[in-house]
């Protein structure tokens, strides 16, 4: 009889220990879910909300605040998310915050961040509809990337066509480049000017002893003179 | 016996098992007894198997989840793993081996020794002593070993977690219950009880209808092991199939 009884109590224990841990698995899942506390409702309107399920974490300032309670397609560009937000936050949540969506790491989960705005606003109420910030959408990164790479492509083809024309020598940077000619004619241009300067400089010595610019230039050294003297 | 036979048998045996489930008298101590020794007497078996499941699937995953830089993600992918998946099947599994066994050859000797004609005899109703206690317990029973098996993995992950990392216990179980939802436990807790039921009735229905005298006792415990094993298999596959419709 006394090991019947004690057998019962054993399988008492047992069941006992297995219902609590259930309950209490039950109640940490359901905590995280904002089940058991006291919570208020907000919402966002998005055009797109990139994958954001039902169930994904709220944060404000990097902490967990609430959850994604419902997610409905208002209109064909439009999608309200609701979000169920802990009692606790109202104090700090005023009515001028945003709501972005982002991501939980690289490879996480979609969150809503809720950024603060400037102080001195009211606290937020049930059911407030807030301000949101539309997520960079990937699409649009990579169809611009596109875009700028198909630009890039058609540079380099007309920059390659220009570099072969340059290195056949065609054109007037191609025949100064690569042209021998065009290399010695310039040489000798060069040697011109010299010589043609050099001729120019004897002329205008010799014009600085003529009667007819003797007296000008005279006068012209005489006030330069007194103008030294001035300073 | 041939295929369809035996379907047909096990259809009935099944049907009788309701029809008697709910009409008096109702044969309490021996549900008890019986709880007693397919689920107490199991949770020795279930721990250990729990705690090196647990410790396994941590030691084994954390190099591939290394490659990724991913290593802080061993708590949710571990729980993920064994509370929706691993540990109802493996506890089932167990289970099927420990108790199937048991109850299809104890139910086989009962059956070759003519007790079971006795008790007839005597104007008891043996189906209703033998196998609806049986099986309503083994129903029963499996769950709450699944619910301490599944805690005594996660405490296995947590002592694999740091084994070569240092992963604090409340972080441990913050990341663990992070992860899972809902629709992880309930889907996973509910299909428990399926199991267990299979694994009861193969078992009595295996034992009860034992023939070829003592050789048909070791038949019918491993015929037991055996189907019980492959329907935890078949009703986890129907299981996920349900659940994925539905989440």
């Amino acid at each position: 009889m006394e090991k019947k009884t004690g057998n019962k109590t054993r399988l008492g224990i047992f069941v006992t220990v297995s219902v609590v841990l259930f309950i209490a698995g039950i109640y940490f899942i359901g905590q995280r879910q904002q089940m058991f506390s006291n919570t208020y409702q907000i919402s966002g309107i998005f055009k797109d909300i990139g994958g954001l399920q039902i169930g994904n974490n709220v944060r404000f300032a990097g902490i967990n605040v609430g959850i994604v309670e419902n997610i409905e397609q208002v209109t064909d560009s439009t999608v309200r998310v609701d979000m169920e937000i802990d009692e606790h936050t109202r104090k700090f949540m005023k009515k001028n915050v945003k709501a972005i969506i982002g991501s939980d790491g690289l490879m996480g989960n979609k969150i809503i961040s809720i950024i603060p705005g400037p102080p001195g606003k009211q606290e937020i109420s049930n059911n407030d509809i807030i301000e949101t910030i539309q997520p960079v959408n990937i699409d649009e990164i990579m169809a611009n990337v596109k875009t700028t790479s198909n630009n890039l492509a058609s540079i380099t083809g007309d920059l390659s066509a220009v570099m072969k024309s340059i290195h056949e020598g065609k054109g007037t940077i191609g025949k100064l480049l690569m042209d021998s000619t065009m290399a010695q004619n310039v040489g000798q241009a060069m040697v011109n000017i010299k010589q043609g300067a050099g001729g120019f400089k004897q002329n205008m010595d010799a014009a600085g002893h003529s009667f007819l610019l003797k007296g000008f230039l005279k006068k012209k050294e005489k006030k330069d003179e007194k103008k030294e003297e001035k300073k | 016996m041939g295929f369809f036979e035996e379907v047909t048998l096990l259809t009935k045996f099944t049907f009788r098992f309701f029809r008697e489930l709910f009409k008096p008298r109702y044969e309490f101590n021996e549900f008890v007894r019986q709880s007693y020794l397919i689920g107490y007497k199991s949770f020795p078996l279930v721990a250990i198997t729990g705690l090196i499941l647990g410790l396994v699937m941590t030691i084994q995953s954390r190099p591939t989840l290394a490659e990724f830089g991913a290593v802080s993600w061993l708590p949710a992918m571990v729980s993920v793993s064994i509370v929706r998946e691993l540990g109802p099947t493996i506890f089932a599994l167990i289970f099927a081996g420990k108790v199937g066994s048991g109850i299809g050859a104890e139910l086989a000797s009962m059956k070759v020794t003519e007790q079971i004609d006795a008790m007839e005899v005597s104007g008891m109703n043996p189906y209703k002593y033998i196998v609806v206690t049986r099986v309503l317990a083994t129903t029963l029973m499996l769950p709450l070993l699944v619910i301490l098996g599944d805690a005594i993995s996660l405490y296995g992950a947590y002592i694999a977690v740091n084994l070569k990392g240092s992963v604090s216990f409340h972080l441990f179980f913050l990341q663990v219950f992070k992860s899972l939802d809902f629709s992880d436990v309930f889907p996973a807790f509910i299909k428990t009880f399926f199991f267990g039921f299979a694994i009861g009735l193969i078992s009595c229905f295996k034992g009860y209808n034992s023939t070829n005298g003592t050789e048909g006792v070791g038949v019918a415990a491993n015929t037991s092991v055996v189907l019980g094993s492959l329907s935890v298999f078949i009703i986890d596959m129907i299981a996920v199939q349900i659940t994925s419709m539905l989440y």
